[in-house]
């Protein structure tokens, strides 16, 4: 069994962006949502419904199969490891990925990679997130 | 922490950024620092409705770095009354100035043709937009969220059809269910063509002390998460308080003839949660989630088709535009709410300028010649849809009126005495007694949120005070002054509780402002002297301030009040007011 990320209640968001609070602060030290490797959003005219895209850890990652130069490797319990020396800034994990998931620092030009941690999950007051047991990759996802 | 203040001239469409570390030392940020901005610009002579009026836009060194420091200060002349404007709002707005590196903005001038800003950092736009000009304060947000990306997470706030009418109570709607709402900052922007504002920006402030800044984050978040005194907030909202209310003779019913609705039930945080409520959405950077949003579902056509609105309700709305009006049907409630949503009106204003109307029809003061042949009754919802659409359409002399407020028609047809508003501000939903009625007419900003007077007559009726004229004059001022160091930080006041001196000393210092208590309570009475400098400068006469007589008639919560007392309190604490005036000259 491995634990990864899940968006298990995605109609109770709130919208209050503590989880990409959490996540900028834990890994960059800085106070704001940019740095966040999960992304909430409004969806465009529609009053308090929100969109969220998080790393799953895939054991086959599409990212890491698109990136030309090995800079993200696969982890081991689902996932990417990023290793920045190699990363070119080509964008291509980026629109590898479907769920939208891989988010991108526009300023360093370099993937902001999920590490599966939770912390993000542990700051959301509704239970909207969870770092859950799976075996495959398409287990838990029932919201 | 940021002193970078854009001022931005919608005449020659040129901004320019500049700091003043001085003026932050000096006034913290938020209400402190717009408050000082506002004065230097000597708005004495200035017409709110011309040019030259500056729209003030105002952070503080806690907004986007610590929990629940949500608000953004919007300061300004009121076309209302005439003298100092002032509005908070939560939403977005305070995180997209932060990440736009950006504490204050100063805005003058007037665009040539309806148009709106879009401000990345510290490069504004100035983009014309007659197709937007009419559109409703909802489907501006829309057709502006997909217009404009941005270049981090958008803040968009804009007028609805009632600030371009210059209605001096349009409000400026602030990303979803959040509103500069009071003393009609929308007529401001209307009168400089000035649509929206889109702001977003990409900043990176990294925080010098990690350690203390971490820690005095987690202590603030998880006391918010955790704390009954925050739960009530996010479970039923700020309509817990329907029952509660009216439970002691305190919620305004039929334009404040009494403190019991009968109807308190249906209106009540507890049954709009078990039958209406979609969802609670949140103010960015804040777990406590109180914005309540309602569904409104109405059939069309025939009863196959449906459509389902979210509507945002909070107390103060249900007091305005129901119990105060006698409905007490939430479905039109909410419709009343979605209208005044779209057009764009304060609508704790409206729904006095109504409750006056119906009083002043059943007195004679206007008829159906004025009204168009409506006849204006308590509790009837379908009249006073039609009233908000003649009013949106300036129907007439008399709609035209409405539009001017409360104070502004009881001044024209007569029945001031039951024009329920203070220092001309439409009255918050109170009745518990003197003191509630002291802090609206005495606050700088004639609020229920300048003094909470209704939380010491709450006190006083629960017997967990006494009754003491010169205390209770004192509590006021005290948490009035204390509140001006929160809005200058500046974060949402439910938080209040869990905002301390102490914490905000350490939040303060973790972010390098170092202050003592002293200091804050120097800079809150600088703060409450400058206001009312303001105020008395831009006409508001000090002498022969009172309630609405009306209120000498009503039960309140504490009783009948004694008028001879009242007066003699509003002098002292207008004396207090005109010595602590005084010391600015020193």
């Amino acid at each position: 069994m491995r634990k990864v990320m899940r968006v298990v209640n995605r109609a109770q968001c709130i919208g209050c962006y503590s989880c990409m609070y959490a996540c900028s602060r834990t890994y960059f030290h800085i106070a704001t949502t940019k740095l966040a490797a999960l992304r909430v959003k409004n969806y465009a005219g529609v009053e308090g419904a929100f969109s969220i895209r998080i790393c799953i850890g895939c054991t086959h990652p599409d990212c890491a199969a698109a990136c030309p130069t090995e800079a993200l490797t696969i982890r081991e319990g689902g996932g990417v490891i990023f290793h920045e020396e190699k990363c070119i800034h080509c964008y291509k994990c980026v629109e590898a990925c479907t769920l939208n998931a891989m988010q991108w620092d526009p300023i360093a030009r370099e993937p902001l990679v999920c590490h599966q941690c939770g912390i993000c999950a542990e700051y959301c007051p509704n239970d909207v997130l969870a770092l859950v047991e799976v075996e495959d990759d398409r287990e838990a996802h029932n919201d | 922490m940021i002193n970078r203040i854009l001022k931005i001239d919608l005449t020659k469409k040129k901004a320019e950024v500049y700091s003043d570390e001085k003026l932050y030392e000096d006034f913290l940020g938020g209400t402190g620092v717009a408050t000082k901005l506002l004065y230097d610009h000597h708005i004495e002579n200035i017409d709110p409705l011309s040019p030259e009026s500056p729209i003030i836009l105002s952070i503080g060194p806690l907004n986007g770095i610590y929990p629940i420091a949500t608000k953004t200060i919007a300061m300004f002349k009121s076309p209302l009354t005439g003298n100092l404007g002032e509005s908070h709002a939560g939403g977005r707005l305070f995180m997209s100035m932060y990440d736009a590196n950006l504490s204050a903005i100063i805005i003058t001038g007037k665009l040539d043709m309806p148009s709106y800003i879009a401000i990345e950092n510290e490069e504004v736009r100035f983009v014309p937009a007659n197709s937007i000009w009419g559109q409703s304060a909802s489907a501006t947000e829309r057709i502006l969220r997909s217009a404009e990306k941005g270049i981090g997470k958008r803040s968009i706030i804009r007028i609805g059809p009632a600030g371009e009418n210059l209605s001096l109570m349009a409000n400026v709607a602030v990303d979803t269910g959040r509103h500069f709402g009071r003393l009609g900052l929308g007529a401001v922007m209307g009168s400089k063509n000035l649509k929206a504002i889109v702001i977003s920006g990409n900043y990176r402030h990294k925080m010098e002390n990690f350690a203390e800044f971490n820690k005095i984050y987690n202590e603030i978040f998880w006391t918010a998460v955790k704390s009954p005194a925050m739960k009530k907030y996010h479970n039923l909202g700020t309509p817990q308080n329907v029952l509660p209310l009216n439970k002691i003779n305190s919620l305004p019913t039929r334009n404040f003839s009494q403190g019991f609705f009968e109807g308190a039930e249906f209106l009540s945080g507890e049954n709009l949660a078990k039958n209406y409520l979609a969802q609670q959405i949140a103010c960015a950077n804040c777990p406590v989630g109180c914005i309540h949003l309602g569904t409104l579902r109405e059939a069309f056509e025939d009863e196959t088709h449906f459509k389902t609105l979210k509507i945002p309700y909070d107390y103060e709305p249900i007091y305005a535009m129901g119990t105060n009006l006698s409905i007490n049907n939430p479905n039109a409630l909410f419709k009343l709410l979605n209208t005044v949503e779209k057009v764009g009106w304060d609508v704790m204003e409206t729904g006095i300028t109504l409750s006056w109307a119906t009083e002043a029809f059943e007195k004679g003061l206007i008829g159906t010649n004025q009204t168009e042949g409506l006849i204006l009754n308590f509790g009837d919802v379908e009249t006073y849809q039609k009233v908000l659409n003649f009013m949106k359409e300036n129907k007439n002399e008399f709609f035209n009126d409405l539009n001017k407020g409360s104070a502004y028609c009881a001044e024209k047809y007569g029945g001031k005495e039951f024009a329920i508003n203070f220092g001309k501000n439409g009255s918050p939903g109170y009745i518990t007694g003197r003191d509630a009625f002291l802090g609206f007419l005495m606050g700088v900003r004639h609020s229920h949120l300048d003094s909470a007077g209704y939380s010491i007559d709450e006190k006083i009726i629960s017997g967990d005070l006494n009754a003491d004229p010169t205390e209770e004059i004192d509590m006021l001022i005290n948490e009035e002054e204390w509140r001006f160091i929160l809005n200058s930080l500046t974060i949402c006041l439910f938080a209040r509780k869990i905002y301390t001196e102490d914490l905000v000393l350490r939040a303060l210092k973790s972010v390098g402002i170092s202050k003592t208590s002293e200091d804050l309570k120097n800079i809150a009475r600088k703060i409450h002297a400058l206001k009312y400098k303001i105020k008395i400068d831009n006409g508001f006469d000090l002498n022969g301030l009172n309630f609405p007589e009306k209120l000498f008639n009503v039960q309140t919560g504490r009783g009948k009040m004694n008028k001879a007392i009242v007066q003699e309190m509003i002098k002292t604490y207008t004396n207090r007011i005109k010595s602590l005036v005084e010391t600015l000259a020193q």
